[in-house]
């Protein structure tokens, strides 16, 4: 197994970049609130809009905040609600799609069904419903994502435990004798967990954009804090006074750390399950 | 000595959307402890899916009938391998409709029949705790396998009184541990020392260096002779070996069958299910011959091999190497369509006009070779 693991051309170029950049973004995240605190809500007047320098390598926006430096804040936000966001609608995806899976029947078919209906609207109106409905804040952000992004996960616990359900292998072990918890943690969840934790990995960059989305439309956080969709809606007031890098330093962080993300998701996929892959690089 | 197994009239048949598959019919089988018996017959006769019935693991659109009476092993005091049970607490396994013969008798499955069954379940399982059975008490403490409930099934038979070394083990094994750990689960599991891995892993003629392997590291015969040590880890009083010797060379065949008879000398008994006729004579007290669904003859191993009384029989022994090697012409009859009399009658060469209605007895033929008394 090792051999063939080791014959198969996996390092692709993008690789070792995506992970660079990722690296970068989680790097900076962690020390930069440490060695350079930002005070949030100083603005400093004589000095707005510059252009990028090495002073301000991201130049300033119309209230001489640094670009870069919020941005990097920003990033903090974005990258926090996209890993609890992806895990919470992964859980929420793995229970539905587990209780499907396990049951069977009519629940099944309900389940199902309801899946396909919240899969018929926009994930960001739902979205925006759920948030415009709690108090606006994190906490909403997160549920918000959580509850429109589950979709997915469930679909895929539920048909890996339906095609799982039916080895040889769980048949032996209930010939066995093992009961339906055993059957459970120790057939069907080793085996059903490393989709789980692709579906978590690819559903990040989901979660961020989803979230600088709400930010963009001023769903997110309150508009002083620093957010990557925030800025970017600041920013747009700058943009006729040519100031781009008011939204493009932000958006740029952006686009670059969650293709990063899915760029490694992408390569762990192609890792556990080579078949896609194959499709893939067609 | 007494019975441990008694099936009486028992057909599984499967519903499918345009037929019904007879894949078992009206058979009558009874094995006693100590007991080797060998059911053989050709791919698709309904072999295996005797094994399954037994166990409850048939699919939702099997329906059951007839009686699998299992009688506790020690009258006296019910063996340790059924009361050291640590295992499961819940009801079924997994959701298998076909778990409950009378429900899916009436036809009924999914959501209601499993909420069904769950209660009737609970209302049964009182009496289970002596370890004798609950559902389903037939006499003396019997189980009724066919209608004792998956709760029964699987708190007190499954691997406990009955072990089953699966078909293909291959794709039998889970494949995220390792042998050893396999092992020693089930050991654990059974209320046995995990540290008798390697001993059962010999015992099954398996290399305790072996047991560091995933399953998907191990070769067919491999895979096989772990899969007999998982069932032998149990010691069951009953063991169902479903092709148990497929895919070993001959002297692991020799090996596999030779730890089979052992058992049966130690009091167990072993119900062999195999197309390897070769093996049936080597261990087997008694062979039953199924043909299309049927048991066809019914006797003990010497008599059958020697002078066997069914034409099938001896055609299936004629086919053999060492004998003619002269195969039967024709191919057995679909089991969507059974035919109303004798279903060899198209490939008999004794065949009469008697032979329209269905025979029966220990040789179910209406012209055997020779003549057994009932």
């Amino acid at each position: 197994m090792a051999d063939l693991a080791l014959s198969r051309p996996r390092i692709r170029p993008g690789t070792p970049v995506a992970a660079l950049v990722l690296g970068a973004a989680v790097g900076a995240v962690l020390l930069v609130p440490l060695l350079l605190p930002l005070d949030q809500s100083a603005v400093a007047l004589d000095r707005t809009t510059l252009p990028p320098s090495p002073a301000h390598p991201g130049g300033t926006d119309d209230l001489g905040r640094d670009v870069l430096h919020r941005s990097i804040y920003g990033l903090r936000v974005s990258l926090l609600v996209g890993v609890v966001a992806a895990v919470a609608a992964a859980l929420v995806g793995g229970l539905i799609g587990g209780l499907a899976g396990l049951l069977g029947g009519w629940v099944d078919r309900i389940l199902m069904r309801v899946i396909d209906t919240i899969s018929a609207l926009p994930h960001l109106l739902l979205g925006i419903f759920i948030v415009a409905m709690l108090r606006p804040g994190l906490g909403a952000v997160i549920l918000s994502i959580g509850l429109t992004h589950w979709l997915s996960t469930a679909r895929i616990v539920r048909s890996e435990l339906l095609s799982l359900r039916t080895r040889p292998f769980i048949d032996a072990a209930i010939a066995g004798g093992a009961g339906r918890t055993r059957i459970l943690t120790r057939h069907l969840l080793p085996h059903v967990l490393p989709k789980i934790a692709l579906a978590v990995t690819l559903m990040i960059p989901h979660a961020v954009w989803h979230e600088t989305s709400l930010s963009f439309l001023g769903l997110g956080l309150p508009p002083h804090l620093a957010s990557l969709g925030n800025m970017i809606n600041d920013g747009q007031r700058s943009l006729l006074a040519g100031a781009w890098w008011s939204s493009i330093v932000p958006g740029a962080v952006i686009v670059a750390v969650t293709l990063a993300i899915a760029a490694l998701a992408g390569r762990w996929r192609d890792h556990l399950d080579p078949r896609v892959r194959a499709e893939l690089n067609l | 000595m007494k019975n441990l197994l008694v099936i009486e009239g028992l057909g599984v048949r499967f519903r499918l959307r345009d037929a019904t598959v007879h894949a078992v019919s009206d058979l009558d089988l009874t094995v006693r402890p100590g007991e080797l018996l060998a059911v053989v017959g050709e791919s698709g006769c309904g072999k295996s899916v005797l094994a399954h019935a037994l166990l409850g693991l048939l699919p939702a659109n099997a329906l059951v009938t007839g009686r699998a009476l299992l009688h506790p092993a020690r009258p006296a005091a019910p063996g340790p391998s059924t009361q050291r049970r640590t295992l499961p607490r819940w009801s079924s396994v997994l959701p298998r409709p076909a778990g409950d013969r009378a429900e899916s008798r009436r036809g009924s499955s999914g959501w209601s029949s499993r909420l069904s069954r769950r209660l009737r379940d609970s209302a049964e399982h009182q009496p289970e705790g002596t370890g004798a059975g609950g559902g389903g008490v037939g006499s003396g403490g019997a189980v009724d396998l066919l209608a004792c409930g998956e709760k029964v099934l699987a708190r007190s038979v499954r691997g406990r009184r009955i072990g089953l070394i699966p078909q293909s083990p291959a794709t039998a094994l889970t494949v995220v541990r390792t042998g050893r750990r396999l092992l020693a689960e089930t050991l654990t599991a059974h209320g046995r020392d995990p540290g008798l891995a390697a001993q059962v892993a010999i015992e099954a003629g398996l290399d305790p260096a072996d047991l560091e392997r995933y399953p998907f590291e191990l070769s067919g015969g491999m895979a096989q002779r772990l899969a007999t040590a998982l069932a032998l880890a149990t010691d069951p009083p009953l063991l169902i070996a479903d092709e148990p010797t497929s895919g070993l060379d001959r002297p692991l065949v020799d090996h596999t069958l030779d730890l089979l008879r052992r058992r049966c000398d130690a009091g167990a008994a072993v119900l062999l299910i195999t197309h390897d006729l070769a093996a049936a004579e080597r261990v087997a007290d008694t062979v039953a011959v199924m043909y299309a669904s049927r048991i066809v003859e019914h006797r003990p191993a010497a008599d059958l091999f020697r002078s066997p009384a069914h034409p099938y029989t001896q055609a299936l022994l004629n086919a053999l190497p060492d004998r003619d090697f002269t195969p039967l012409p024709g191919h057995p009859p679909m089991l969507t369509a059974l035919p109303p009399g004798c279903a060899f009658a198209a490939r008999c060469p004794r065949v009469s006009e008697t032979c329209a209605t269905r025979p029966s007895g220990p040789v179910a033929c209406h012209h055997p070779l020779v003549e057994v008394p009932a």
